[in-house]
This record gives structure tokens, C-alpha cells and sequence, in this order.
């Protein structure tokens, strides 16, 4: 009797001890409102995905508290703020826009929680603290992957056409590198500013000094109107076209005419031959209607990792967690092989070189792009030491 | 980098004056680059010279500092958007439906809202239309989209004409073709007309006006409405050369400001020569100079409001 | 008697609510930013309300508050108090050459021109990468102890930002309350009669317009401690209009109408931000109603209407 009634007691306490633990709280935050909305609502549909299926860890159900950011730094610092303090999350993942992604990467370290960064691509935050981890692509990593196989394959006169801001700074820095390790002449360059409408001034200037390629560091409306005006001014024909960043999202508002055999990079997209990539973009097909972004993928990706260095560490404690993560080898849908460097907590993704598909070779809805290269990610992603490292 | 190749091929130029003339096609090669870029400027001048007249003679008649025209300007984008896309009529209709619908926008606006604030000091007709502007800019982003909508260029104006020296995109010739006449038409209409004349009067003094008996609320009414109209034309002209967006008035609005203190608050000829002159400016200055190119037009600003408040053709009473 | 045991009552009331603040928003620091910007709005009803000059730029001198204290703080000495004086004393400088120029320029023209030196400054910290981070943001603002005390725990810091609020503000009422202040009005309601009479208004408003440069920057560099981190859009057109909007709505020319005004709208952007994604869409009928209803501001016509049913 008195056993029987001590095993209860022990048991009542152990079962007590397992239900007040309290269960992993992970943190989203991204552009959910604005123009760039559609990227954000992709990436947080597949967190919300990779939630689901990764299913509970330790033993109790995974919650998830997105916040909206409207692409804007100053609010971003206080999203993180609120859901360290306030959501009490373990680890934040996504935050588009460079500035907002290292604002939120101080707040980790203040609060000394993890932040899975994935859509911003500034190389600061490589290496920037032990608690920010740098997933998915990089700018050295997309500009290093085109400005190599460009100059190879596509010629060795490049003139770029950068956004004049963070972003854009970093990706010519760092594109200009590439390219003259490989031999390329960078015949101009221009800096034009975040959301202009006309580029007809550029693009004339571009096509004057006569190169065999024009790149474009920009992204969304500015890709979109610079190619316009790439092509309005008869461009298209006689230079090859880069892009830094060009999403199917782009292609759709702007009509495939416009993009038609024009070039980019990126770590990821849904027509990659690679196991498990075409069954979990059909699957985001058949939940959302539209084909994922690498954003997006990325955003899977690494609440996946996050939810598995849990698993792994059996603990939410953030330096068991970092643990878990340094140095983890795996294979998924998205990455192929991938590796978490512990020495900069770097994400090492593969490069993928994609060209836009011509009109008449696309064959289902969203099919706009075919894959002609790849690049390793021991070439593509930066070696350990060009950029912070930890310890 | 490009500004430095090009000095470097000046001094060239230079060296070679006194011996053999350098080969033709590098001329032909500068004109044509420096042309194009004029006309580019011309067609930024021409969406500023539509702005402006609006901006300037609703200021002129009514008082009204209209910070809501930015605003109108984009429905003006998203009324021809509206009329081509949803309703499947074609440009030329939403060029002629389009700046109507704002002008209408712009009357109902003025004789519900801003009519009811004359009494009082002029700052808060201002507040009103910065109300007003985020009001519309964000219901914009409710009713249509925030991501903003495609518009392409009407299939007869698609492709370059061949101007002798250079070519030129045909929709551009087309904007500057349409703004020279409406700019031709204000002018005729405020100065050959009646109606017109008693605009011009108000906008001298609109007390006297109102005192000889002239109804001068309609005026001011019809007054709102033409400005509204003229923003919402610049809109639909633009639509195929910017990005339809929620957001497409707001950097336009700053820079329309800079133009109307430039060539003078009221005046018609201030808003022709000054939208002209700031459209080359800009371009210019984003060709040659780009570092500042943006700051250049707000120091140009701040120059002119310091120096000569009322601007070039300015009257000096609303240096008040 | 009586209506001084209510005065008592009132205040007490007043005082207890501000003590429990951070208890009563759904964070901390919500609770601090709302203090923050009130300081902001209440220096800001100096040269609105009363001296009835409407600036849209005061954007400049909170962005001075901010990336000077960020600057001194990384870049120099970590000493917040010296951080604070050093950049409050650019803001001074900058606001009294821009009042300089532009403080003899009457009605609509003066707008413009702080419209233009506002889009000028964040021009210039946008290009000056190397001070400013450019687009990026100023990081890594530390949050250094003020003397003996330590600042980090986020309950502490709004304590010792309640006290920097509550001097502000007792400063705000003595400046308006004084002779000085009582100039102001006079020459807001008719500048030529207070000229006729001797006043030099130039001087008295560009006074006013460094007194408000002065709360905007104090304001500015808190809120660069707060965030640790300053964004470029402290300088932007957008942060001018929020203050100019905070003060309208509470109330102008009341001080405790923009303080109020301030609170309530860092306190809405929150809570609806989070469950609605077109503020902006409640913000501008809020104003548009305001202005053309409610002149003197939301919480006077309440107040006023509070009165009459008491």
C-alpha cells in the first residue's frame, strides 16, 4: 500500500515536471504587409508546414508566434524584442532585409536566444555572434557563384546596374572580386536608388560602354524595371542579362517575354533535380496554390534544423541547442549535402545557376526556369575566414 | 565609371583638335547618348509639368497646400488599370475615363472635406490632405493589392521611332506629345476663356472675386476638381513607364513640391518651365553626378526659398 | 477644498497609472517607447502649439539624438549622460542654424523648407555609411549603466526613463508658463501686432524652435539606448509626420494633449499592427476626422466633455 501509494506520488511527479516544462516557442518575423508581402507569407507558410511536420518536441506541440516587420528595420528590432520578452521564444527564424536581420541578431545575442537567419543576405551576419545562425544563400554567395560561371560562360565584359543601398553595396563588392579572379573587365557600374521606376538613363549608359553582359543587383520591382527597360532599349538581344535575385513571383508580374533567357543564381529552386525537392514543392502546390520560393525552402530548412538540434540535444537550453547545430551534417530536400560550419555557424547550401525558359518551353504552370550549372558549396559559400569567425 | 571614361575621352578630344578630326562615329555616338538623355528628361519634366500645374493652381486659388496629390496621381495609375484590365477597355479610353473619375474624386473631396476647413489657418487643409493621403494610399492597398498591378504599354505606341540622330521609344515621344498639349490647352483655357479669367482673378485675390458676386465656391470646387484632373492624367500616363504601386505618389509628390516653389506658387509659366527644368535636372544630374543626384534638387530647394521665396514667376503675396 | 482633494486625487490616479505602465502594456518596453516619444511630442507642441509654426522636420534633430548618443557611446565614452549632452548639443547647434535660415519664412514656405532639409539630412546619413551604417541602421548601441545604476533590466530603464520623463515635462510647463511662453502665444495668435509692440519674434521663435530640437533630441538619443540600435528611418519624412499627427491628435497647445496623443499611438500601432495589417487605413481616418471635428484634439474634447458631465 504505502509503494504503491510512493510510486503514484512519484509518478504524479514526474508526469507534473513533463507538463510544466514548457514547450518550444519559435519566433517568426518577416515582411507579411507591403509590396514584398508574398515573399514573406511563402516563408511563413512553410515554417508554418515544417512546424507540422516535424510534429512535437519533447514531447509536447511546437508553437509558432509569426510577427509582421513591413520590411522595416526600426520594427523588426522591436518584434524580436517582444518576442524575447514578451512570446518568450526560444529561437527566432527568417527577417528579410539586411538591416532588420542584424537588428534582430543583437537582440539574440542580448537575450542570448537562437535567430535562424534566412532571407537577409548580408555577409555581417556570418560569424556576427554564436547565437545567429546564417542559413540558406549569402551576397558573397550569390555573387561569387555568377561572377564565376558568368565569366566563363558568358562572356568577360560585365557592366552592373546596383541598388543603391546595404544590399547592393555588398553584392558589387563582392561580385567586382569574383570577377577579376576570373579575368573579367567590369566595364561601369551605376547606383541607382531602392524602387526607381525609369531606368531608361542607365540603360543607355549601359549599352555605350558595350558589354557582353549586364548585371542587375537588384531585386523585385527594381529587377523588374530595369529588365523592362533592358529590353525596351532593344537590349535583350545583344547583352546577356544577370540577375542577383529573380523570383517566379518577378517573372509572373512582368510577363516571361521580358525575362526570356535571362540568367540567375540561387541555393535552391522547385525544378532542381535533387530527392524530396519536387514532391515538397508539389506539395506546397497542392496547400497554397503557387510554387515556393528557395525563401521559402530555406525557411523550412531551417526550422527543421532548429527543431531537430532540440530533438538531438533534448534540451530547449539555447548553448546545448547551438551545440547540436555546429558542425551537423545532412541531406533534405533543400540542401544536398548540407553542413552547419562551426566555426561561423554558416549554412553550407549549394549554387544553383538557373536561366529563364523561353515561352514555348514551358510546359506547367510556374515552369519558368531550367538549371544549367552548379557550383559546390565548398566553391560557392566563402572560406572560413574571409568573414567573422567565432571563438 | 562611366563618368570617368567619359572625361578621360574629353581630354582626348582635346589633343587631337589642332591635328586629324577624330572618327565621326564617336560624335554621333555622344550626341545620340546625350539626346536620349535629354528626352528622358524631357518625359520626367512632362509628368512634373502635369503635377505641378495642378498642385499650383490649386494652391494658387484655394490655398490648399494638397499633399493628397501624390495620392491622386496614383489613382489616376489605378483608375486606367481599373478601366483596361478589369473592364477590358482599351488605353485610349482609360486616358480620357481615367483623369475624369479623379477630377470627379477631387470635386467630391473638395466640396465634402476641405471646403469646411477655408475659416481656418491654412496649415490644417494641409493636415487634412496628409490625412488624406495615407487614407487612400492604404485603402488602395486594401481594395487592390499591396503588391501593385502590371501595365504594359499600348500595343500601337509599343516600340522606337527613328528620330534621325537617334532612337527614341515611341510612348515616350507620346507623353511629351499629349503634356505639351494640355499645358497649350490650360493656357488657352485660362486665358481666352471666361471661366478661365475669373480663375485667374481668384487666384489673385479671391475675396474681390467672391465680392463682385461670382460664385466662387463652384469655382473653387470646378478648380479642385481640373488639378485632381491633371494629376490623375500624369497617373495614367505613367502607368506603363513606373510601377503601378500604392506607393508610386509618395517620392513624386516631394519632388512635384520642389518644382512648384521653384517656379513660383500660382504660376502657370513657373510650373511648365520649372517641371521642364527639374526633369533635366534630375536626369542630368543622375547621369553625370549620381551620388547627389537626389539631394541636389532639395539643396536647389532650400537655395530658393532662402533667396527668392517666391520662386521664379512666383507673385510676391504668397510670401505672405 | 474640495476641488483640491480632487486635484490630489486626479494626480495620485495619474501617478499610479504611469508607475504600473509596463505592467499594463503587453511588454516592457512597449511601456518605454511610449514615454519616449511623449517627451518627443511635448517638445514638439512648443513650436506647434504654441508658437504655431508647423515643421515637418523635426525627424532631423530626434535622428541627431539618436546616432549622436549611438556614436559617443560606441565611438568615444561609454558614459550615457555625456552621450546625451554631446549629441542634444549637435541638435542645438544644427536647430539654431536651420531656425537661422528658415524661421523669418512665413506660412506655407516654412513647411516646405524643413520638409526639404528633413529629406536632405537622411540623404546625407543614407550616403555617410561609414557614420551612420547608411540603410543598415546604426548597431550595437550598448545600454551603459547611468552612474551606480544599471539599465539593462528593462523594468529598471523605464523607471529611470520615467524620471527623464517626468523632469521634460515639469521643464515643458515652466518654459510655457513663463513670460517667455506667454510671448509665444501672443505672437502664434497675431506675430505682427507682438512685433508692433517690441517683441524681436524672430528671435523668440527660433528660441522655441532650439527648445523643441532639444526634447526631440533627448527623446532621439533614449531611443537609441532603448532599441540599441538606431534606424535610418529616425530621420525620415515618415517619423516628422508621426509626431506632427501625435501632437494634432492629442491636442496642440494643451502639452499634455501630445503626451497623451504619443502614448496612445506607439500603444495602437502595437496592438493593431499585430492583428491588422492596414493601420495606416484607422490612422488616416483618425486624422482626417480630427482635423476636420475635433481641431483642438481628441483628449480636450474629451476632457472638456468629461468636465461638463462632472
Amino acid at each position: 500500500m504505502k509503494t504503491m501509494l510512493l510510486a503514484l506520488a512519484v509518478l504524479f511527479l514526474l508526469t507534473s515536471t513533463v507538463l510544466a516544462a514548457d514547450p518550444v516557442r519559435v519566433g517568426f518575423i518577416s515582411v507579411l504587409s507591403g509590396p514584398l508581402a508574398p515573399i514573406g507569407k511563402s516563408e511563413l507558410n512553410a515554417t508554418q508546414m515544417a512546424v507540422e511536420d516535424y510534429g512535437p518536441v519533447l514531447g509536447q506541440k511546437v508553437q509558432l508566434f509569426p510577427k509582421d516587420h513591413n520590411y522595416n528595420p526600426g520594427l523588426a528590432n522591436e518584434r524580436a524584442k517582444e518576442l524575447y520578452e514578451k512570446d518568450n521564444v526560444d529561437a527566432i527564424v527568417a527577417c528579410s532585409n539586411s538591416a532588420a536581420a542584424l537588428a534582430v541578431s543583437d537582440q539574440a545575442d542580448r537575450h542570448k536566444r537562437l535567430f535562424m537567419s534566412t532571407s537577409a543576405g548580408t555577409t555581417d551576419l556570418i560569424g556576427k555572434n554564436r547565437y545567429t545562425f546564417k542559413m540558406n544563400y549569402n551576397d558573397f554567395m550569390l555573387a561569387n557563384t555568377v561572377g564565376r560561371w558568368g565569366a566563363k560562360n558568358l562572356g568577360k565584359r560585365w557592366y552592373t546596374i546596383t541598388s543603391d543601398y546595404a544590399w547592393g553595396h555588398d553584392l558589387l563588392k563582392h561580385f567586382t572580386n569574383a570577377l577579376k579572379e576570373e579575368g573579367g573587365t567590369h566595364v561601369g557600374n551605376d547606383m541607382v536608388p531602392v524602387n526607381t521606376s525609369d531606368y531608361s538613363p542607365y540603360i543607355l549608359k549601359a549599352a555605350r560602354a558595350k558589354p557582353d553582359v549586364l548585371v542587375l543587383l537588384n531585386v523585385g520591382k527594381d529587377a523588374v524595371n530595369s529588365t523592362k527597360a533592358a529590353v525596351e532599349y532593344g537590349l535583350g538581344k545583344s547583352v546577356k542579362i544577370v540577375h542577383a535575385l529573380l523570383f517566379e513571383l518577378d517573372i509572373k508580374g512582368a510577363g516571361l517575354e521580358t525575362f526570356a533567357g535571362d540568367y540567375t543564381a540561387a541555393p535552391w529552386n522547385w525544378v532542381v533535380n535533387q530527392p524530396g525537392s519536387r514532391e515538397w514543392a508539389d506539395k506546397y502546390y497542392k496547400a497554397h496554390g503557387d510554387r515556393p520560393t528557395f525563401m521559402a525552402a530555406a525557411a523550412y530548412d531551417a526550422t527543421w534544423q532548429y527543431l531537430d538540434a532540440v530533438k538531438r540535444a533534448n534540451s530547449q537550453d539555447p548553448d546545448k541547442v547551438i551545440k547540436a547545430l555546429e558542425g551537423h551534417t545532412f541531406k533534405n530536400f533543400f540542401t544536398n549535402p548540407g553542413y552547419i560550419r562551426p566555426e561561423d555557424h554558416l549554412e553550407m547550401t549549394n549554387a544553383f545557376l538557373l536561366r529563364v525558359k523561353q515561352p514555348d518551353q514551358v510546359k506547367e504552370k510556374e515552369d519558368y526556369f531550367e538549371v544549367v550549372g552548379t557550383l559546390a558549396a565548398g566553391k560557392a559559400q566563402p572560406p572560413v575566414g574571409l568573414f567573422k569567425t567565432l571563438k | 565609371m562611366g563618368f570617368s571614361r567619359r572625361s578621360s575621352r574629353r581630354e582626348d578630344l582635346g589633343k587631337t583638335r589642332g591635328r586629324a578630326c577624330r572618327p565621326p562615329g564617336i560624335w554621333i555616338m555622344e550626341i545620340q547618348f546625350i539626346g536620349a538623355q535629354l528626352f528622358n528628361g524631357l518625359m520626367l519634366g512632362s509628368f512634373y509639368v502635369l503635377l505641378s500645374l495642378g498642385l499650383s493652381i490649386i494652391f494658387g486659388m484655394l490655398g490648399v497646400v494638397n499633399f493628397a496629390h501624390g495620392a491622386l496621381y496614383m489613382l489616376g495609375a489605378y483608375a486606367a488599370y481599373s478601366v483596361c484590365t478589369l473592364c477590358s477597355l482599351n488605353f485610349w479610353l482609360a486616358l480620357i475615363i481615367a483623369p475624369l473619375v479623379v477630377g470627379i474624386i477631387g470635386m467630391i473631396t473638395e466640396s465634402t472635406l476641405i471646403k469646411r476647413l477655408y475659416p481656418f489657418p491654412h496649415f490644417f487643409n494641409l493636415l487634412l490632405t496628409f490625412g488624406l493621403m495615407l487614407f487612400i494610399e492604404e485603402g488602395i492597398r486594401v481594395l487592390f493589392s499591396p503588391i501593385g498591378k502590371p501595365f504594359n504599354t499600348p500595343v500601337a505606341l509599343v516600340g522606337s521611332t527613328d528620330l534621325g540622330f537617334m532612337l527614341f521609344p515611341k510612348y515616350r515621344i507620346f507623353i511629351i506629345l499629349v503634356t505639351a498639349f494640355c499645358a497649350v490647352g490650360i493656357w488657352l483655357f485660362l486665358t481666352k476663356t471666361k471661366l478661365g479669367s475669373i480663375i485667374r482673378a481668384g487666384t489673385d485675390d479671391s475675396e474681390m472675386v467672391s465680392a463682385l458676386g461670382i460664385n466662387i465656391s463652384k469655382t473653387f470646387t470646378l478648380v479642385f476638381g481640373i488639378g485632381a484632373a491633371l494629376a490623375g492624367l500624369a497617373g495614367v500616363l505613367a502607368a506603363p513607364v513606373q510601377n503601378v504601386t500604392p506607393e508610386m505618389g509618395n517620392a513624386i509628390l516631394t519632388e512635384t513640391f520642389v518644382v512648384v516653389i521653384i517656379g513660383g506658387m500660382g504660376s502657370i509659366l513657373g510650373s511648365i518651365l520649372g517641371g521642364l527644368i527639374i526633369g533635366e535636372l534630375v536626369t542630368l544630374g543622375v547621369v553625370f553626378w549620381p551620388p547627389v543626384a537626389n539631394t541636389l534638387i532639395y539643396v536647389f530647394m532650400a537655395i530658393i526659398l532662402l533667396v527668392r521665396p517666391r520662386g521664379f514667376f512666383g507673385r510676391a503675396k504668397f510670401f505672405e | 477644498m474640495k476641488s483640491s482633494l480632487h486635484k490630489w486625487l486626479f494626480f495620485g490616479l495619474v501617478a499610479t497609472l504611469f508607475v504600473l505602465l509596463p505592467f499594463l502594456t503587453p511588454y516592457h518596453s512597449l511601456a518605454t517607447e511610449m514615454l519616449i516619444f511623449a517627451i518627443f511630442a511635448v517638445g514638439y507642441d512648443i513650436i506647434f502649439g504654441y508658437a504655431g509654426l508647423l515643421s515637418f522636420g523635426h525627424a532631423i534633430f530626434f535622428g541627431i539624438g539618436a546616432y549622436g548618443t549611438g556614436l559617443v557611446l560606441v565611438r568615444l565614452v561609454p558614459s550615457l549622460f555625456l552621450a546625451l549632452v554631446i549629441a542634444i548639443g549637435i541638435s542645438l547647434l544644427v536647430s539654431s542654424i536651420i531656425a537661422f535660415l528658415s524661421i523669418r519664412i512665413r506660412g506655407i514656405y516654412f513647411v516646405m523648407i524643413t520638409l526639404a532639409f528633413c529629406q536632405m539630412f537622411y540623404f546625407i546619413a543614407f550616403k555617410w555609411k561609414g557614420l551612420t551604417g547608411g540603410d543598415n541602421g546604426f548597431h550595437g548601441v550598448p545600454r551603459t549603466s547611468f552612474g551606480p545604476i544599471n539599465l539593462n533590466s528593462e523594468i529598471t530603464f523605464y523607471f529611470f526613463i520615467l524620471a527623464i520623463f517626468c523632469l521634460s515635462v515639469l521643464l515643458a510647463f515652466r518654459i510655457v508658463r513663463s513670460p517667455f511662453g506667454r510671448v509665444l502665444r501672443a505672437l502664434k495668435e497675431n506675430e505682427d501686432r507682438a512685433r508692433s509692440v517690441g517683441y524681436n519674434t524672430t528671435r523668440f521663435k527660433t528660441i522655441a524652435f532650439m527648445i523643441s530640437a532639444f526634447f526631440a533630441s533627448l527623446a532621439g538619443g533614449l531611443y537609441a539606448v532603448h532599441s540599441n540600435f538606431v534606424p535610418l528611418d529616425t530621420l525620415s519624412i515618415n517619423m516628422s509626420g508621426d509626431v506632427v499627427i501625435m501632437a494634432l491628435l492629442g491636442g496642440i497647445g494643451t502639452l499634455y494633449g501630445p503626451i497623451l496623443g504619443a502614448m496612445l499611438i506607439v500603444y495602437l500601432k502595437n496592438l493593431l499592427s499585430n492583428w491588422i495589417g492596414n493601420w495606416n487605413l484607422i490612422l488616416g481616418a483618425i486624422f482626417i476626422i480630427s482635423v476636420l471635428t475635433m481641431r483642438q484634439g481628441v483628449f480636450p474634447v474629451i476632457f472638456s466633455k468629461l468636465k461638463e458631465k462632472l
